[in-house]
């Protein structure tokens, strides 16, 4: 089964040089556990802050999550894979990195994500299909 | 008499199963036809969906009567039908979503979402038919079940995105809003029904254990 | 000859309050029509009377040493014992008034043998005992058998349909073959009636109680039982049948109101003791005091203002 028939379409981005509380906001409204933080460049580049980050990087080194922004935070590269990758893959290249999720890309457009979750239910969906062609 | 039940080895039950077979693959290609007519704004394609469901209705007709004409021990008959009214409610509701969207105009903002629901909504037809051929095997259904329920989760999450996208869309007459929310609620409901009518097979299912 | 009329009566009673045992479920789940289900009753009985019946009705005979109008005034005792016991809706097993009545008539002539009730009494309490064995073994080792074989839907509704008739007819067999023995047997022991000709005439006065009376009593008894789908009905009237036809072989008549009750406790106890009723149980133990006491006394009571 393609990562794109699985993927969550919503991802929320934001700018490099917004507050980590800003971010906080955003992913505590949104329910989500994850950002795109847009870097500026002729290319736009991306990065990625998590809910491990914001904890384990700024709260609980007691900062103000006011007082420093996004950037400082976020992990570059972001691991992308492509829409049409199988989600073995996807689980394989995870396990690599050591990340709980990855942004899918159609060529070079950044189009969903796909966290842990995806791939478990993914897993159950392939299964129960069993055979079967659509 | 009852030799003839013994006689005829299960034919009517044969029909029987046919049928709803037949009702679901319906359900299956109406869903199909919903999606493509959503993404390529074809208004004559989503007209034929109304077609199907009057197909399906028919179908439905057969099937209670053929049953209680003597199909299935009269233990199973009841849940065998209400599953058949099931899966004839979900083909309203698809009408219904089509009979709404021919009256308005949707927001291209919110094609996109509506579309992956479409998608969504043949998947877990398809996934109705595999977990009613399971059953029919005696299968164990927990995992087909879940695999709904998943998707049924999936759907939810989009619907409240759905929600907050079409709350910033500028309504400037009240039925313009009235039929998108219409609409909205319509496509987003049509995969309860069917997580309903994969709960029923779990019934029928157990009870025959 | 007219001595035999109240046997008759007896084996009419029997055909009608019994019947409800095999196909009441059948009946009350949809799966056999009336007319079906008390057709093939009143013929398998009829059969299972005439290929088995005489096996036991040694035992009946040999309890006691009867003449011909003590034989006559047994039955009619019994008869009179199962219906006033019906009328008050206590489970009354036709086994237990018939031997009650010609111990009762062996007291008084002193002929009674009571080592042979020993034997039977076991038998009794066994009944039930032996329906619930059957019940819970059939529950599991069917269950075991179709998961394997017949997942299938179509062919698991065809087995059960045909299953639930076969076990039908199975019962009513072994209600014949077992408890004919109740209804004739002491004529055998008196001398009025051959072998051979009890059986027949008591598998008729049975059916003939079947075909008459059963409807009513079906109606209201077949729905007590409560199996809750068919294939608990499939193995209850399966196990009663087993257990009635075990006994046969032993050669004592036992009650089949009995057997299904052990039966339907032993599937019960499969799912859990809540389908098992404990007021059914008293009522049960009262009977099997009382029937059995009360043909006695009855009889005695005939007999000793007879002669």
């Amino acid at each position: 089964m393609k990562v794109k028939e699985f993927m969550t379409t919503n991802i929320e981005s934001i700018d490099h040089k917004r507050s980590v509380y800003y971010g906080i906001e955003r992913m505590v409204n949104r329910r989500i556990r994850s950002l795109l933080i847009r870097f500026p460049g002729k290319e736009i580049e991306y990065g990625v802050i998590t809910a491990r980050d914001v904890v384990f990087k700024v709260l609980a080194k007691g900062i103000d999550p006011k007082n420093i922004i996004v950037s400082k935070i976020a992990s570059k590269p972001i691991v992308a894979i492509d829409q049409n990758m199988d989600f073995k893959e996807v689980a394989k290249i995870m396990e690599e990195s050591n990340i709980a999720r990855a942004f899918v890309c159609d060529q070079d457009r950044i189009i969903g994500l796909v966290a842990l979750m995806d791939v478990m239910s993914a897993t159950i969906i392939a299964k129960a299909r069993g055979e079967y062609v659509s | 008499m009852f030799l003839e039940k013994v006689f005829s080895r299960g034919k009517k039950e044969k029909e029987v199963i046919g049928d709803i077979t037949k009702q679901i693959k319906l359900l299956c290609t109406a869903c199909g036809f919903f999606k493509t007519a959503l993404e390529t704004d074809n208004l004559s394609l989503m007209r034929q969906v109304m077609d199907i469901e009057r197909a399906g209705d028919s179908i439905r007709r057969d099937i209670i009567s053929r049953i209680y004409e003597g199909a299935f021990l009269p233990y199973l008959r009841p849940d065998l039908c209400k599953f058949v009214e099931i899966v004839d409610n979900i083909f309203d509701l698809l009408e219904d979503t089509g009979y709404r969207y021919l009256d308005l105009k949707l927001p291209e903002q919110l094609r996109g979402e509506c579309i992956q629901v479409a998608f969504l909504n043949r998947r877990i037809c398809e996934m109705l038919l595999i977990t009613f051929e399971s059953m029919l095997k005696g299968e164990d259904l927990r995992e087909k079940i879940l695999a709904i329920r998943i998707y049924e989760k999936k759907i939810d999450d989009i619907k409240l995105d759905l929600i907050r996208d079409a709350r910033k869309i500028e309504i400037t007459n009240f039925w313009e809003g009235e039929i998108l929310s219409q609409f909205l609620s319509c496509l987003t409901s049509i995969s309860d029904v069917i997580e309903d009518a994969s709960d029923h097979l779990q019934v029928i299912h157990v009870s025959m254990k | 000859m007219w001595k035999v009329i109240s046997g008759i009566f007896l084996g009419w009673s029997l055909g009608a309050n019994d019947s409800a045992n095999i196909f009441g479920t059948g009946i009350t789940t949809g799966i056999v029509k009336y007319q079906t289900a008390i057709l093939l009753t009143a013929i398998f009985v009829l059969i299972g009377s005439i290929i088995e019946g005489s096996k036991c009705m040694r035992i009946v005979s040999d309890l006691s040493r009867l003449v011909s109008i003590e034989a006559f005034l047994c039955a009619l005792a019994a008869a009179i014992t199962m219906t006033i016991l019906t009328y008050f809706a206590i489970p009354a097993s036709t086994s237990q008034a018939i031997i009650g009545a010609v111990i009762g008539a062996g007291i008084l002539s002193g002929s009674a043998d009571f080592s042979k009730l020993i034997k039977i009494v076991a038998c009794w309490i066994l009944t039930p005992i032996g329906g619930m064995i059957f019940g819970y073994l059939l529950y599991h080792g069917l269950k075991f058998i179709f998961d394997k074989t017949i997942p299938s839907l179509t062919y698991r509704n065809t087995i059960y349909s045909v299953g639930i008739i076969v076990a039908g007819c199975y019962g009513a067999y072994s209600l014949g073959a077992n408890n004919v023995a109740n209804v004739t047997g002491i004529y055998v022991g008196s001398g009025l009636l051959s072998c051979q000709m009890a059986a027949f005439i008591g598998g008729l006065s049975i059916a003939s109680g079947t075909l008459t009376y059963g409807k009513k009593v079906i109606i209201t008894v077949g729905k007590g039982i409560v199996p809750l789908d068919p294939f608990t009905a499939l193995v209850t009237v399966l196990a009663e049948a087993l257990t009635l036809h075990l006994f046969t072989q032993i050669g004592v008549p036992v009650s089949s109101s009995q057997a299904v009750v052990g039966a339907v406790v032993g599937v019960g106890i499969v799912g859990g003791l809540r389908t098992v009723n404990p007021k059914m149980l008293v009522k049960i133990a009262v009977g099997w005091l009382m029937t059995p006491f009360a043909a006695g006394l009855m009889t005695i009571v005939f007999i000793y203002f007879t002669s």
